[in-house]
């Protein structure tokens, strides 16, 4: 799942400031999930922006608030065809992905990002969320004992671990756990350590195209002969 | 406001509600959920509004009510049921139900008879005065009341409650013809009634069947209850038998103790765990001396030089009989004779019901009736109370009065009988081990008694009145059941798995097709997940908790909007146990002008737009005060500071000092919240100079 964080209230306001009528626009999916923009966060964010107008701010904004079951498919936004029209911004509280889409949708009106869309991960207990997913694209979990070397190595190195783990821990980080480790830990109770043994030769990130796409979609024709 | 417009508006506060199973174990219905909680809150008046909504003699059911409910009531699978009866006591007694007047209107022209004044008959007159018709209620006795006058002795129902009742049903214009036995229904029908309501009540004592029953020295409890009603304190002599075990034997018994008799035994033929009686009134006759021996019948009386000589057979408890009870076996051979003064038995009445009523006997002597529409074999002729059932109880009489009110107004109306509605959903299901695992244990609170020896001497009331605090915090211990979180919404739900996770009861769970599922019969409706969950998708059945809080919010607003008092500050402060109305009020009334209190229903409903509106709206300062360690509920105290830490983030975040948000506990000696309260509101002073200042600087 996609992890965000509300961005602190000064910078949306700076955002928003140009904006007289402003639609706050919650995401009902992931971001509702992770705490930073479902319908709850909308309303808390709104109640904060009141309160911060009403003590003593010269702007004057009119704030609505929706939220959306998921931002980012043009089909969920369709109805807020007629409400876009009365609002000079939309504040999408959606991932970059949603407001994204949502200035697709609607080319004509700014759309403002009101979360930090963070990393891709899990959470770990109430209130606390754990990176866990590059999206990289070419997974290698298989080698790993399901254990991303990549997100959760500091490093990100893919033969570890380095001369800087201590006591499990990471050298960047005392607290955190190193993943080599992990790893090593995990295969050995799966007793597949030969996997330790082996080279992984590095990946270059960089030669990635992007943006990337996925077709699922075959190119079919259908006719006479073929259904 | 008239009743149906009341229980229309609590209808609606009531949303979606299930029925618990204490309403549904009362004969009556009472919504005891809904007074208990405003018992908790301190709203007395209006719990005995609800009260009296459900029951036309409140005041005899607080003392005498056999309380079915308590039975049923789910905290007993916690730890003991609530003190049902006993909140209601309380309830008639603080919420003033004496000062009550009641009127009633004649709306329609057919007189009806009532025959009997027990609680039936007087429960159906009430009704039929309130739907409009001319009464007359007929009784054999001087006075009105039936059992509650000639059976139920002094000590657990005074004559001055049963007065108070029969004078408010005369207010109402119920005509009264005491002294007047019926004996012909024609004659009713001749003197123009168009509709009779029987209930001569149970009044027949049921006969041993043994040698020397009819010896002197040998008297059924009723007729001795009857003649110590009614103050004829019949001669005892010391050593007094009373056979049975039922209610009647232990009221018996008890009187008779009261009367001066120096030994009372009561002779029982199973053992204590069969006794019909109810524990507390076996408790209390022990307690006043009264001894019992088990697994023992009379066989024989014979009367000899003034006393009597029972002869008894020790019984043991063979196969159960029909109803489930171990039926008693004599032992042969284990004979044995005992002297006494006087034997009273209370084996058992029945309905002795007048042949010239020609009406169709069934049963036990009981009239027959159709159990929905209460009428018998004669057009126009109802009957109910235990001269249908069998000896029973108050309530079920009351219960079979309102009925029978309501039937025969259909009947005179030419109506198909209108049978209640009873469409809405009850609550079953036994909580979980686990769910039962995290309830808090809390003890359960009776009021007090007259010590045993102070009881004996008189027929003074035996039961007092809880004061203010045990009341609140006996009621605080209601489960709330049927009230709790439900998804209200489950197209909005994220299946994020906040409500599982942050539910301190482990109620939320998901089903197999991960479904999020709340089920109504666990949870405990402490709105912890509503508020938590981040796509608004729970609401609790009652919706009338958090309504509350915005209109209380907003009237506060309003009204300090209006009295323009300055530095204005908010407290959002729980309700329960007097905390709303009474500690934290009571240190803003001292003169703190710019304190307004919203109570709210336990702090941890409130919202953080709950909690931001007021500085919306002009407000410098905004405390929340719990009652702490004292809440009934589990961690609420975590979540409120949770919420307080987020939006103190978002003040600072927007230039206001975060401490302008305080939290207190309620709980903590009324000095130091005092003091607490008064350092708040003078760091708020300060904080309000500072901004004037920096604004003036600024312009
Ligand atoms: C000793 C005792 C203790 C009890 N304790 C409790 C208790 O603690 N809690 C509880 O819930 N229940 C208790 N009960 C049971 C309860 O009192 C009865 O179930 C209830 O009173 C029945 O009400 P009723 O209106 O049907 O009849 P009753 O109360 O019996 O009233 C019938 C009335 O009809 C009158 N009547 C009879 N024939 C005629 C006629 N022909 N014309 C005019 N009037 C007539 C009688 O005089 C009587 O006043 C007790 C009963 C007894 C005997
Ligand atoms: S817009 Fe972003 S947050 Fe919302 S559903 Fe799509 S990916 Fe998740
Ligand atoms: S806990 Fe309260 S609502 Fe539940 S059965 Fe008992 S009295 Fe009724
Ligand atoms: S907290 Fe709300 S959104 Fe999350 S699982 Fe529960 S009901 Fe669904
Ligand atoms: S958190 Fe409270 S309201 Fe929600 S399910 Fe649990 S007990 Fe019920």
């Amino acid at each position: 799942m996609i992890v965000a964080e509300q961005k602190p209230v000064e910078e949306i306001r700076r955002i928003i400031a140009p904006y007289e009528r402003v639609l706050l626009l919650g995401c009902g999916t992931c971001v509702t999930v992770c705490g930073a923009g479902g319908e709850r966060e909308v309303s808390f964010l709104n109640s904060v922006l009141r309160v911060a107008q009403a003590k003593g701010s010269n702007e004057i904004h009119s704030f609505w608030e929706y939220t959306v079951k998921r931002q980012c498919d043009f089909e969920f936004l369709d109805l807020l065809a007629d409400k876009v029209n009365e609002v000079d911004a939309i504040l999408s509280l959606g991932c970059g992905i949603g407001v994204q889409v949502v200035a697709e949708r609607f080319p004509d009106i700014p759309v403002l990002p009101g979360v930090n869309t963070s990393f891709m991960g899990m959470a770990k207990e109430w209130g606390v969320w754990d990176e866990r997913c590059a999206a990289c694209g070419d997974c290698r979990l298989a080698e790993t004992a399901g254990i991303c070397p990549i997100t959760r190595c500091t490093k990100g190195i893919l033969n570890g671990p380095c001369a800087g783990t201590k006591n499990g821990k990471c050298e960047a980080n005392k607290d955190m756990n190193c993943a080599w480790v992990l790893i090593y830990k995990r295969l050995e109770r799966l007793q597949q350590l030969e996997k330790m043994r082996r080279y992984y030769p590095p990946r270059n990130f960089r030669v990635i195209p992007r943006p990337r796409r996925i077709v699922m979609k075959a190119d079919v024709e259908p006719g006479e002969d073929n259904g | 406001m008239d009743n149906y417009q009341a229980s229309r508006m609590r209808e609606a506060s009531r949303g979606r509600g299930l029925i618990p199973p204490c309403q549904v174990a009362c004969p009556l219905h009472m919504e005891i959920g809904e007074y208990v909680d405003l018992v908790a809150q301190g709203k007395v008046m209006e719990a005995l509004q609800v009260i009296r909504e459900g029951n036309p003699f409140p005041s005899i059911c607080a003392y005498v009510c056999t309380h079915p409910c308590e039975d049923a009531c789910r905290r007993s699978q916690v730890d003991k049921s609530i003190a049902i009866r006993s909140l209601k006591r309380f309830a008639v007694e603080f919420g003033g139900d004496r000062m009550i007047q009641l009127e009633a209107e004649t709306t329609q022209s057919e007189k009806v008879a009532v025959v009997g004044s027990g609680p039936a008959g007087l429960a159906c007159a009430y009704y039929l005065r309130k739907l409009g018709y001319p009464v007359t209620i007929f009784e054999a006795y001087s006075e009105l009341g039936g059992m509650l006058r000639v059976g139920i002795p002094q000590y657990r129902l005074p004559r001055e409650v049963v007065d108070t009742e029969v004078q408010r049903l005369i207010h109402m214009g119920v005509e009264i013809k005491a002294n007047t036995r019926v004996i012909s229904l024609d004659l009713l029908f001749d003197m123009g009634y168009k509709a009779v309501f029987i209930t001569v009540g149970a009044h027949q004592s049921l006969r041993m069947g043994i040698e020397g029953e009819e010896s002197p020295g040998v008297i059924d409890g009723a007729t001795f209850l009857r003649e110590v009603n009614l103050g004829l304190k019949p001669s005892l002599g010391e050593r007094v038998a009373v056979v049975g075990g039922g209610n009647v034997a232990m009221d018996a018994a008890r009187a008779a103790v009261r009367l001066g008799a120096n030994k009372v035994s009561i002779l029982y033929r199973r053992s204590r765990a069969e006794m019909p009686a109810g524990p507390d009134e076996i408790e209390q006759a022990l307690e006043e001396g009264v001894e019992a021996t088990f697994l023992v019948a009379p066989t024989k009386v014979k009367r000899r030089n003034g006393h009597l000589s029972v002869t008894c057979v020790r019984m043991e408890l063979g196969e159960p009989d029909a109803g489930g009870r171990r039926r008693p076996v004599p032992i042969e051979g284990s004979e044995f004779n005992r002297e006494f003064d006087t034997l009273i038995t209370a084996i058992g009445q029945a309905p002795q019901i007048s042949e010239d009523f020609r009406l169709r006997i069934g049963k036990g002597s009981t009239i027959q009736v159709d159990p929905v529409t209460l009428t018998t074999n004669r057009t126009g002729v109802f009957a109910g109370g235990d001269a249908v059932t069998g000896p029973a109880t108050v309530t079920q009489a009351l219960a079979s009065g309102r009925q029978a009110a309501f039937r025969i107004n259909d009947y005179l109306r030419h109506r198909y009988p209108l049978v209640d509605k009873e469409a809405e959903e009850t609550l079953s299901g036994e909580l979980s081990p686990e769910t039962i695992e995290m309830i808090r244990k809390i003890e359960r609170l009776e009021p007090p008694l007259l010590p045993p020896e102070a009881r004996t001497k008189e027929f003074k009331a035996v039961e007092l009145i809880y004061n203010w605090e045990f009341a609140v915090d006996e009621a605080r211990r209601c489960l709330r059941c049927g009230m709790g979180a439900e998804i209200l919404f489950q197209d909005k739900c994220a299946t994020c798995l906040t409500c599982l996770r942050v539910c301190p009861y482990h109620v939320p769970y998901l089903d197999d097709g991960g479904t999020i599922q709340i089920p109504a019969d666990q949870c405990q409706a402490c709105g912890i997940c509503v508020t938590e969950c981040p796509a608004r998708a729970i609401a609790l059945r009652k919706p009338y908790d958090r309504r509350h809080i915005d209109e209380e919010l907003e009237h506060a607003l309003k009204s300090a909007a209006e009295s323009k008092s300055k530095p204005l500050i908010i407290g959002f402060c729980c309700q329960y146990g007097l905390f709303g109305t009474g500690a934290l009020a009571s240190l803003w009334r001292e003169g703190k002008a710019g304190i307004w209190i919203v109570p709210v229903l336990c702090v941890a409903k409130l919202e953080e737009g709950h909690v931001l509106r007021p500085f919306e709206m002009g407000a410098e300062g905004v405390f929340i005060a719990g009652c702490g360690e004292q809440c009934s509920r589990e961690n609420t105290a975590f979540w409120v500071l949770q919420r307080v830490e987020r939006i103190r983030r978002a003040l600072s975040q927007i230039g206001l000092e975060p401490e302008r948000l305080q939290t207190f506990n309620l709980r903590a000696t009324e000095g130091d919240t005092a003091e607490a309260l008064d350092n708040f509101t003078e760091r708020i002073g300060e904080l309000c100079l500072a901004s004037v200042i920096k604004q003036e600087v600024k312009s």
